[in-house]
């Protein structure tokens, strides 16, 4: 694509930072080993859905959705010093109509192809669309909506205008569009007929636009995937012959799997394992990304935390440098939903540190004190994506709170299971007696990351906000960023809002996770990014 | 006999109708919105009401348990919450793998058992009885996903010579795909090898004690063949005895094939539970409760062939 | 697991005649005292539970005070005689506190299991007929499934923890309880002596009370211990798989799950919760085993 015409076209509205949409790069040959292979253990119980909207959260992306498909925007992960933007994929570029700001127009990349052959257009945009959303169209798959049919919300209507041109408007004026629609992968309409418009037979031979074909896979235990040498993108053209995926959720497995050379990429691994991969030449990556261990707290009736004291208090009692040693050092200490080094971070007023004494204190003015603790029960999963090392980490922290004069009970209840009591609410009947939620968060895309769970707007089952939280000034905040349609006021709007609620103590926040991978020696060039997706185009085996 | 054998046969129908009723109920006990697993984080309150109905969640239970009956019935356990995958494509492959699994740990677990039990028996009441006994009672006593998890740390972790976890490539060749069974057949075999041991060994030395041996001995029959007599004897109650641990280790595998990342019916149910992925949980339960009754009713079918005595011991 | 052996072949032997009932306990008593095997088992038990009950006193250390610098110290280590776990924990005083829940999850399933299953065997037994029929298909429907299946699969559905494996495990060995209690009051009812009783016009319930349950209970005590090391080792299991207690709870096989990553730092220290539910278990089947052999009940 050429650069500077998407920038033409998007300099008044774009979201798009102009600084990171660097994909002019100066990377030599495309030369693959003969032979080489990744192999790659994910912590995944299943290979997930391979039709394009991929199930099974952002592993699932990460793998599957962003190897074998695009969507129009994709995370720019070759920039691993900040954390990820998106930049344009399946689209060249876009406009929104200054007037309404509801209108959205789409210039399609030309000349991309899918697997099969076919042609990627508007038509296929279309149709992909409609396989979302529009449940009378035939290609209409429930498994695909329950992915993304979300993704959509907020559009009500879309139209070709030629080939390679589409419309979309939405409700309201809503910036965040960009960051849903980067979730919506796009299948080959072509492929799908041949196939007699099935979807099982698409499954077991998908046809995406994406790095990788799918050669085949067996559920529940691996996928096995080859380089498109056509990929349209030329920096981006896979430089290992075969990229295989394993479905091993246990940890201890993972790790066995590296140690006797079955895999040589492992995700998440269990930091007490990694002296030992040490030992045997392995290489360890690890970075923050915007991942955060976090207690949503809730502001039903009843709830301790209603007092800001008590919520500061909780805040100020966790030993957060003590919970990195747990994980090995593989875990950064959280002050607020971000990390300190991002764009969104602000300038909060209340500085998140280890001082049990001004908690104390802090509890003794909200009325609790020796023999009168602040009684909680907190409600977490026994293991979960994104949610670390969930026992050891909740017991610690249970320690924690209690030495300062709370408490602490912790209910242990199955990933799905804490999900579903997320979705129900604070309110809810199930969540009476639970003022703390310790559900790890994504705020990679700030409309599901921040607004969501802060905004009055959203709260639950409009949005995130399992824990009735309602202020006036957040919401101001929240609209405002909504309404943000250029880079620079949409980190200005974040960073207030991410500001207050850090000051507020919204939650407690505790580390951000780090992520270690294990690569075996000849895996190489990965750089990991800051952000849940890799890019994994760019390693080599050799 | 043959009125036992349908009596037996038919009884399994009215056994297979709870068995289902159960196995529906059990995925209908959990709290919270079945629908959950599958309705993503983002989603709006229409389009969660909209998979819930697409998924049948807004009809009646009973309604339901008869929809879902009738569709197994004709072989379809509907669509994996997880995957989108249909559950058959899902569970078959894994019950054979869970087969191979627990049909290698009961060969081996046969072998061990009758060789120790054999000699036990033989060998009544001297050290070697002794201690072969007490390593049947430590065989059955063992947390197998404990002994699971010793062998990785030193089978395939420390010595690095036998793989961990999972069942290999395809291409793999013989040896190597062999090498995946080692670990998880040797920890699945301790547990039946030790009570097959000590059912033969009783039994064994019960049939020493009878007359009819004595008096083979007495006339002066050769021991390789007296122990044929003996086998022969001892035959019907170990074959019994070495079925019903096949049929538990279809159901007992769970634990270790969760530790192996097996890819058999236990490692599909663990994932389903904490997936709540009803459909698969219901197919798994039901697809082993069914295996377990077809397993048991075999077993009785041939003990009474062997013995028809059994018959007013074992009812129904 | 071994659920199988259990439950699978059934003592269905009454503990003979009325005589021998009268004297069970101290017959059982007399004849135990002569087994040393028995008695090393039952000491070593003993010692098991007084470390349970008494942990509080006797433990060296608080089992819930956490102390990252010293996470997985080796055993021997001064200060933690076996060393200590992933936060920093006294193991030994955690292995004494997990004896408690680890005993009452054997312990527990199977009491309520043998008067249940007790309970419903004996009327059935008794009652014959469509009461009969009632009662005990509906256990050949449970008793259908494997049980460590059934264990997971109940317990699972009801979303884990304590009260929920416990009625998990209590569903898993009622049906064979009650199969037992069932085949041996069948036997008794038609003893001369119940048959006299009956026949003299006694209630239902006091001839069940006077005659039938002193005779059955037994025959399923020896059976329903031969349980207990069982439901130890699935109820560990349960725990093991994420199913069981809740935190910050000591139990063995939650301990064993929670240590298993730290199998490559620290062996030894992650294998211990393991072998505690190894050594319990064995000494229990020995017992049980024991018992069996003491009251000419063949296993």
């Amino acid at each position: 694509m050429d650069r500077r015409d998407f920038l033409k076209t998007a300099a008044m509205t774009a979201i798009l930072p102009s600084s990171t949409a660097v994909l002019a790069s100066n990377q030599p040959s495309r030369s693959v080993r003969p032979g080489s292979e990744l192999k790659i253990a994910m912590t995944l119980s299943d290979i997930p859905l391979t039709t394009g909207q991929s199930t099974q959260g952002a592993e699932g992306q990460r793998f599957i959705a962003m190897t074998i498909y695009d969507a129009l925007f994709r995370w720019d992960l070759s920039q691993t010093d900040k954390p990820a933007e998106l930049v344009p994929s399946l689209a060249e570029s876009y406009s929104v109509d200054k007037e309404t700001r509801t209108v959205w127009t789409l210039n399609l990349r030309k000349g991309v192809k899918f697997h099969d052959g076919s042609e990627f257009n508007a038509d296929a945009v279309l149709w992909n669309f409609d396989k979302l959303v529009k449940k009378d169209a035939p290609q209409f798959d429930q498994n695909q909506a329950n992915q993304a049919a979300s993704r959509l919300v907020g559009v009500v209507s879309y139209k070709k205008l030629d080939d390679y041109t589409v419309e979309v408007r939405t409700a309201e004026p809503d910036s965040m569009f960009f960051y849903r629609v980067s979730a919506v992968y796009f299948s080959s309409p072509a492929h799908w007929k041949a196939l007699g418009g099935s979807w099982a037979a698409f499954a077991k031979t998908p046809s995406g636009t994406g790095p990788f074909k799918l050669e085949s896979f067996v559920p529940r235990s691996r996928a096995n995937l080859v380089r498109n040498a056509e990929y349209w993108d030329k920096q981006r053209v896979p430089r290992v012959e075969k990229l295989t995926l394993f479905a091993m959720p246990d940890p201890s497995t993972r790790v066995a799997a590296l140690l006797s050379g079955q895999v040589n990429w492992v995700e998440a691994l269990p930091p007490d394992a990694i002296p030992r991969l040490k030992r045997s030449g392995i290489n360890i990556f690890s970075k923050v990304y915007p991942h955060v261990w976090p207690y949503w707290l809730s502001y039903a009736e009843g709830s301790p935390f209603l007092d800001i004291r008590v919520r500061k208090a909780a805040n100020l009692a966790i030993d957060r440098d003590g919970m990195s040693k747990l994980l090995g050092g593989y875990a950064k200490p959280a002050k607020g939903m971000v990390d300190t080094s991002s764009p969104w971070f602000g300038k909060p007023t209340f500085d998140i540190v280890f001082d049990p004494a001004a908690a104390r204190k802090l509890l003794t003015e909200a009325g609790y004190g020796p023999g009168k603790p602040c009684k909680i029960t907190l409600l977490t999963s026994q293991a979960g994506s994104g949610q670390m090392q969930p026992l050891a980490m909740n017991e610690f922290v249970q320690a924690n709170l209690n030495k300062v004069g709370f408490d602490v009970t912790i209910e242990v209840v199955d990933w799905e299971a804490l999900r579903a009591r997320r979705s129900e609410g604070a309110g809810a009947k199930s969540n009476r007696s639970v003022f703390g939620l310790n559900n790890s968060w994504s705020i990679q895309d700030p409309d599901f990351g921040m607004l969501s769970v802060t905004w009055s707007k959203r709260i639950v089952p409009k949005g995130n906000n399992w824990g009735l939280y309602q202020d006036e000034i957040a919401d101001k905040l929240c609209e405002a960023a909504v309404n943000a349609f250029t880079p620079e006021d949409r980190d200005r709007t974040l960073s207030d809002l991410h500001a207050y609620i850090v000051s507020q103590a919204m939650w407690i926040w505790v580390v951000h996770d780090t992520n270690p991978r294990a690569l075996a020696a000849n895996v190489k060039n990965f750089d990991p990014p800051q952000n849940w997706y890799v890019d994994l185009t760019q390693i080599e085996v050799g | 006999m043959a009125g036992f054998i349908a009596y037996r046969l038919l009884y399994v129908l009215p056994i297979s109708i709870g068995v289902s009723l159960i196995c529906f109920a059990l995925t209908y006990m959990a709290p919270g919105d079945p629908a959950s697993s599958i309705i993503p984080d983002d989603a709006s309150p229409e389009v969660a009401a909209q998979i819930r109905a697409a998924y049948g969640f807004d009809r009646p239970l009973p309604i339901q348990y008869l929809l879902w009956l009738w569709r197994v019935l004709s072989g379809d356990f509907g669509v994996s919450l997880s995957t989108g995958r249909p559950v058959t494509d899902e569970v078959i492959p894994a019950m054979m793998n869970t087969l191979s699994l627990a049909g290698g740990g009961a060969l081996l677990a046969a072998f061990v058992g009758i060789t120790l039990g054999t000699l036990a028996a033989y060998r009544n009441g001297r050290l070697s009885d002794r201690a072969i006994s007490a390593v049947g009672i430590a065989g059955m006593s063992v947390p197998q996903y404990w002994l699971a998890m010793v062998m990785v740390a030193i089978f395939a972790v420390e010595l690095g010579v036998l793989p961990a976890s999972g069942m290999g490539q395809p291409g793999d060749d013989f040896g190597r795909t062999l090498s995946f069974y080692v670990l998880p057949i040797l920890t699945l075999a301790t547990v039946p090898a030790g009570i097959i041991a000590r059912s033969v060994r009783s039994t064994v030395s019960e049939t020493l004690q009878q007359e009819f041996v004595q008096a083979l001995e007495a006339k002066g029959l050769p021991a390789w063949r007296i122990f044929l007599h003996v086998a022969k004897n001892a035959a019907g109650p170990a074959l019994a005895v070495i079925g019903l641990q096949f049929a538990n280790l279809l159901g007992g595998s769970i634990l270790v094939e969760t530790v192996f990342s097996w890819p058999g019916t236990g490692f599909l149910l663990n994932a389903a539970i904490f997936m709540r992925d009803l459909p698969v949980m219901q197919a798994t339960v039901l697809l082993l409760a069914m295996f377990f009754i077809v397993a048991n009713l075999l077993v009785d079918i041939l003990q009474m062939l062997f013995d028809p005595r059994v018959k007013s011991a074992r009812r129904g | 697991m071994s659920v199988s052996n259990a439950i699978d072949q059934p003592a269905v032997r009454p503990a003979a005649a009325r005589n021998i009932a009268r004297t069970f306990w101290q017959t059982l008593g007399r004849r135990l005292r002569r087994d040393p095997v028995s008695i090393l088992c039952f000491g070593f038990l003993v010692a098991i539970v007084l470390m349970a009950l008494f942990a509080p006193w006797i433990a060296p250390a608080d089992p819930y005070q956490v102390n990252m610098l010293q996470r997985l110290q080796p055993p021997g280590t001064e200060g933690f005689i076996l060393g200590t776990d992933e936060l920093g924990r006294d193991l030994l005083s955690r292995l004494m506190y997990g004896a408690r829940m680890s005993l009452f999850m054997g312990l527990a399933p199977v009491f309520i299991a043998t008067i249940i299953g007790g309970t419903l065997g004996v009327v059935a037994g008794y009652a014959g007929g469509w009461v009969n029929t009632a009662i005990m298909r509906v256990m050949d429907v449970f008793y259908a499934f494997p049980s460590v299946l059934l264990a997971v699969a109940i317990s699972g559905s009801l979303g884990g923890g304590v009260r929920n494996g416990l009625i998990a495990l209590s569903l898993v060995f009622t049906p064979s309880i009650a199969r037992v209690a069932e085949s041996v009051t069948v036997q008794v009812r038609t003893q001369d002596y119940v048959e006299a009783a009956r026949a003299t016009g006694a209630p239902a319930w006091r001839i069940l009370m006077t005659h039938v349950l002193r005779n059955v209970a037994g025959t399923i005590f020896v059976f329903s211990t031969s349980l207990v090391s069982v439901s130890i080792i699935i109820a560990s299991g349960l725990s093991f798989l994420g199913l069981g207690v809740s935190l910050p709870e000591a139990e063995w096989g939650m301990m064993l799950s929670s240590m298993r990553q730290s199998v490559y730092l620290a062996p030894l220290n992650s294998v211990l919760p393991g072998v505690m539910i190894f050594v319990t278990s064995v000494s229990l089947n020995l017992l049980s085993d024991g018992i069996r052999s003491a009251m000419n009940v063949k296993g």
